[in-house]
Order: C-alpha cells, then structure tokens, then sequence
C-alpha cells in the first residue's frame, strides 16, 4: 500500500529491477547479520555486532522477472529497541529473526511482532518467522511446530534456517521476493484508489525504485 | 606422430626457451636473465641486417631494464629513508612526551606546541598514559573500586553459571534477568570484537580483562548496564591501558555527555545530537547534504556506529587511534568532525550513488583508508558555523 508511489516503474526495463525493502529484525546474536551474509555473500564467519544498522543488497530472480532487494540488518540488543524503530518505516518485508536453541529469543521475536504492527499495516509489510541455527539442534529449545503455529496464527511465512550450514537460507529470500512481486503484481491490476490511504503513511526512507 | 600433433597447434609454444624470451621482452626482470643467442646451427643464420637490429634491441632492453632497477632501487631507498625519519620522529615524539610534556602536563597540554604534536598522533608507548591524563578522572574511581565492582561481577558470573537464585537485591528496579541476559550478551561480544586480532577471544591474552571490565561496568553502573559497541571501546583502552586504569578511563568516557546520550539511547538527545550535526555538514559540504537530503540520508544511519564506537569499528585500528588522540584533546566536537571529514573524503563517490549504496559505503568504510589524507580532511572542517560554535 505504502509503496504506491513505487509502481511507475515500467515493467519492461529489465536493467532496473524493482526495489525492496526489507528489515531484519530479532534479538542479539540470533544470526540476522549471519543471514544476510550468508545470502549476499555466501560466506559465514565471525561478525562484529551490529551497532545501529548495516546494509546489503542483492537481486533476486524470480522466474522470468528480477527485483532489487535492499537489506536493512539492524542492532539486536533490546537497548537499541528505540532506535530501531528509525529502521521499519517504509520497509516492505521483515524478517523475524530468533534462535531457536532459545526461548527467549523466539520470544522477542513476538515481541519485535507487536512493534512491527504498532507501525506498520499488516497488509503493507510482509513477515516472515525465520527460526535460525537448526545446525545446534540438540540445543533446541523452539520446536518447529511452535515457530510454525505461531506464525500461522500470526499469518506469517515461517521457515526453519541454519546460516551456518546454507540450509534454506536463500529459500527465505526467494520465498520473500517471490510473495512481494506477486502482491506488487496484485496491487497494479487494483483500482488506484489504495494510493489516498498510501500518502497518509508518509514513510520517511522508502525503498525508491523511481526515484533516479 | 608427435611432430605432426605439435606442428598442428600452433598456439603451443614450439619451444620452452624461445617463450622464456618472449616474457622477458615483455617484463625483463633483471638485466642478468638477458641473453642474447644466435640462431641455433641447425638452421640458417640470421641476416647481418636483422642481427644489427637484434643487437641494437637487446642493447635497449637492457638499458631499460637497468633504468627500471634503478628507479626500483630509488624507491626503496626512499621509502627506507621514509620510514626511518617516521621512526626517527617518533623517537622524539616519544622523548618529548616523556621528558617535557607528561611531567608539565598541567601547564603544557594546552599550549600550541603540545596541540600540534598531539594532532600528529601520540606515539603508542605513551599514548595510554596521554588518553588517561585527558580523559580525566572525574568520578574518582580508584583501583580498589575496580576491585569490588569486579569481585560482585564475578559473584554474579558464579551464580548466574550455577544457575542460583538471585541472594542480593541491591540493585532493585533492574531484573534478573535483563541481567542474566546482559551478562550473556558481554560473553557472546567479547568472542566479536576484533576478532581478526585474536586476542579477545576465549584463552586469548586479552580475553578476561575485556570481560572483567565490561562485568565490573555493568555493576558500576546497573541504570546503563552493558550495551553493544561498549567491547569495542573497552577493547581500544586495554590495548593501550593496564586493567585497572583501563576502567577508570572506560567509566569516565563513557559518563561524558554525548556518550551518555548514545549508551543510554536516549533518543531524544541523540536526535539533538544528529541536528546539531547537520548544522555544521550543510555549512561545510553544502552539496553532499543536499544530495544526502535528496536520498533520505539521514545521520543516524552512519553516525550510531561511529559514535558509539567511537570509530573504532568502522577504522582501521590504528587509524581509529589516531582519532582517538584528538577525541581525547577536543572533546566531543572532534568526532562530529571526524565524520564530516570522512564525508568530505568521499564527497565526489558518495554523490555519485544512491541511498542504498550510500549507506552501504558509510556504514563499510574503505580497509585502506589513508590516515593523512583523513587527517587533511578533517583539518579542512570548520567547526564554527556562524557565529554558533559545536556547543549542546
């Protein structure tokens, strides 16, 4: 909805894909940097902590089109709950991350839910549940029926991940990118009367696409 | 049969030595592997002609390749006598610190002498005992405090691995377990600060003080506790400083204002903090800041990292120092400098990119960023916009 003003973009020009947003979010040391740099890089190593936030991009095939998706992978530490909120605005999908060797981060995980939606419309961001490290299963404490009924009742995309072994990483990422082009596609054949609602969010760093 | 299979891929060098030659007319490396051969006997000798051409450009290859080995040898040389007078002056640097500026320092480190030195960077030997006279001691922590703060750290360590209840409840207001969860996110960082130097990690050398003093922070001062960034900062401070004067610098710096502000993020004056700097960016790099404007570029986006860790993070190490010895000098106001001189470095790439990539670049700065053309940078950035000076 929010991302009205993003369609001009002619579908015919394939040197410029449509660009995503898309915010990682989850407690400290669940593995978002880990999924981000596994996915863009294909590498996995030790990462600094994320302090405020880090970027990445990449494009995404999906089938015969392509889109740009811009990666935001913020702080995870709850202090830097306020200042992550600067992150959401305008973001087209989320990425719920926890630990599932932890309950509490599957927790906060439900939490950082809660603050999505404070501020963002359901229909305007997609989530995704994205349990991380199955490669430490004997430490689990999350069982992939809770994460999957949790998002299910949630209505969220979930999915199990190990950044460390590439098991279902970029699964994720298609998975996303996939959902967004089809609603983009869905938002296009519908009347443009959705864009009044669309100018009353204002996001202040909305993933452009038009704007070059 | 063999003949006929090498006749039939011309490609193939016919032969080793002749394509030892051929590189060599590419890239003579030394005037010795020259050697100039007459056509072997079993084939018809050369022309007079072209053997007088062969010669004259043998001749030449090996005046160039001795002209190239001279100038080889120049540089080195001059990168020799580069580093010993880097050397030189740094003995001295380290003389005068030592003999004149640290024992006047109360009348010294003020004067125009000392502030040119200091710009040029402390020498590492006495850099800790510079920072530690600077940053002050305003909170009159003593060694003894250290002690104890670090001693209720590692109770608390014993009976959060134990599993034990919480016995003390001094510290009322903040929960069990936000402690229990900051003890083991200090854990968890220490493993990722710096972990390309491999001395903060577990059974690395620097690993239990980087532990004690965050522990002992946290017990310090429970209303900030430990807060991600802080290792980095801890980290830079015990590779200069011993434990115990590592924590009193560690606590002072970080109960000065601005970092106050950021460690407890509070939101409120960190955006006082990103406004005020935008002041002094539009003033000094009027179309970076449009364009940054233009993007949706906001401050916040690179300045939390910067800030809250005080560039060690985004720097090379040694760099990050250097800018630490004039943070310790001018207060605050140098790292909001620091930054529109690390802006102003790139303001022809960063103005050529998007937001995405902007902020990419910014929040991963360039490995081999050169410290004096940073340092040039930096000293280009006025400070004073107007008639307002960097003041909160």
């Amino acid at each position: 909805m929010a991302q009205a003003h993003r369609t001009p973009q002619p579908r015919a020009v394939p040197s410029q894909p449509r660009a995503f947003k898309l915010v990682l979010l989850g407690s400290g040391s669940v593995g978002k940097s880990s999924l981000a740099l596994r996915y863009v890089k294909n590498d996995f190593k030790n990462i600094l902590p994320t302090v405020g936030c880090a970027f990445f991009t990449k494009v995404v095939d999906v089938g015969t089109a392509s889109l740009k998706l811009e990666i935001w992978d913020t702080a995870g530490q709850e202090k830097y709950h306020s200042v992550c909120h600067l992150y959401f605005r305008g973001a087209n999908a989320a990425l719920l991350v926890y630990d599932i060797t932890s309950k509490d981060s599957f927790l906060k995980a439900q939490q950082w839910l809660k603050d999505l939606e404070k501020e963002l419309h359901p229909e305007e961001v997609l989530v995704m549940l994205v349990g991380n490290k199955t490669d430490l299963s004997e430490e689990r404490e999350v069982t992939f029926q809770e994460g999957k009924e949790f998002a299910e009742s949630q209505k969220l995309l979930f999915m199990e991940t190990s950044a460390k072994l590439n098991y279902q990483v970029s699964e994720v990422f298609s998975a996303v990118a996939q959902e967004l082009l089809q609603r983009d596609d869905r938002e296009d054949q519908a009347p443009q009367e959705d864009a009044a609602v669309a100018l009353n969010e204002g996001p202040a760093r909305q993933a452009k696409c038009c704007a070059h | 049969m063999e003949y006929e299979d090498k006749a039939g891929r011309p490609s193939k060098p016919p032969s080793p030595k002749q394509n030892v030659r051929k590189n060599l007319d590419f890239e003579p490396l030394s005037t010795t592997a020259l050697i100039l051969e007459d056509r072997p006997a079993n084939l018809p000798a050369k022309p007079a002609e072209e053997a007088q051409k062969h010669r004259q450009q043998y001749e030449e290859m090996v005046v160039q390749a001795k002209k190239r080995e001279l100038k080889e040898a120049q540089r080195r040389k001059k990168q020799l006598e580069e580093r010993c007078r880097v050397e030189e002056s740094i003995g001295n640097a380290v003389l005068t610190w030592n003999n004149e500026i640290l024992p006047n320092w109360e009348t010294m480190w003020c004067s125009r002498k000392v502030r040119d030195l200091w710009w040029q960077g402390i020498p590492p030997s006495v850099r800790g005992k510079v920072w530690s006279l600077a940053i002050g001691n305003e909170l009159n922590i003593t060694h003894e405090l250290f002690d104890i703060c670090l001693a209720r750290a590692k109770e608390r360590w014993r009976s959060f691995s134990t599993g034990g209840s919480e016995v003390e409840n001094e510290d009322a207001g903040f929960s069990a377990a936000d402690r229990e969860a900051s003890l083991e996110l200090i854990k968890l960082d220490i493993s990722r600060t710096f972990p390309n130097l491999c001395i903060f990690q577990q059974g690395g050398p620097y690993h239990d003080m980087l532990h004690s003093i965050l522990g002992a922070y946290t017990c310090y001062r429970p209303d900030v506790g430990y807060v991600q960034g802080m290792s980095f900062i801890a980290a830079v401070l015990i590779l200069n400083l011993d434990t115990a004067d590592a924590f009193i610098a560690f606590s002072n710096l970080l109960n000065k204002p601005c970092q106050m502000a950021f460690f407890r993020v509070d939101h409120g004056l960190m955006l006082t903090y990103f406004a005020a700097f935008e002041v002094f960016f539009e003033e000094n790099l009027p179309k970076l800041f449009a364009h940054f404007k233009k993007n949706n570029l906001t401050p916040d986006i690179y300045l939390i990292d910067w800030i809250f860790t005080l560039y060690s993070k985004s720097l090379p190490l040694d760099l990050a120092c250097r800018i630490w010895d004039v943070f310790c000098r001018d207060g605050e106001e140098f790292l909001f400098r620091t930054a529109l001189g690390i802006l102003k470095l790139f303001e022809d790439i960063l103005t050529k990119m998007d937001f995405i990539h902007m902020a990419q670049f910014l929040t991963r700065l360039p490995e081999d960023l050169p410290a004096e053309e940073l340092f040039a940078s930096i000293a280009t950035i006025q400070m004073q916009s107007r008639n307002k000076k960097w003041a909160q």
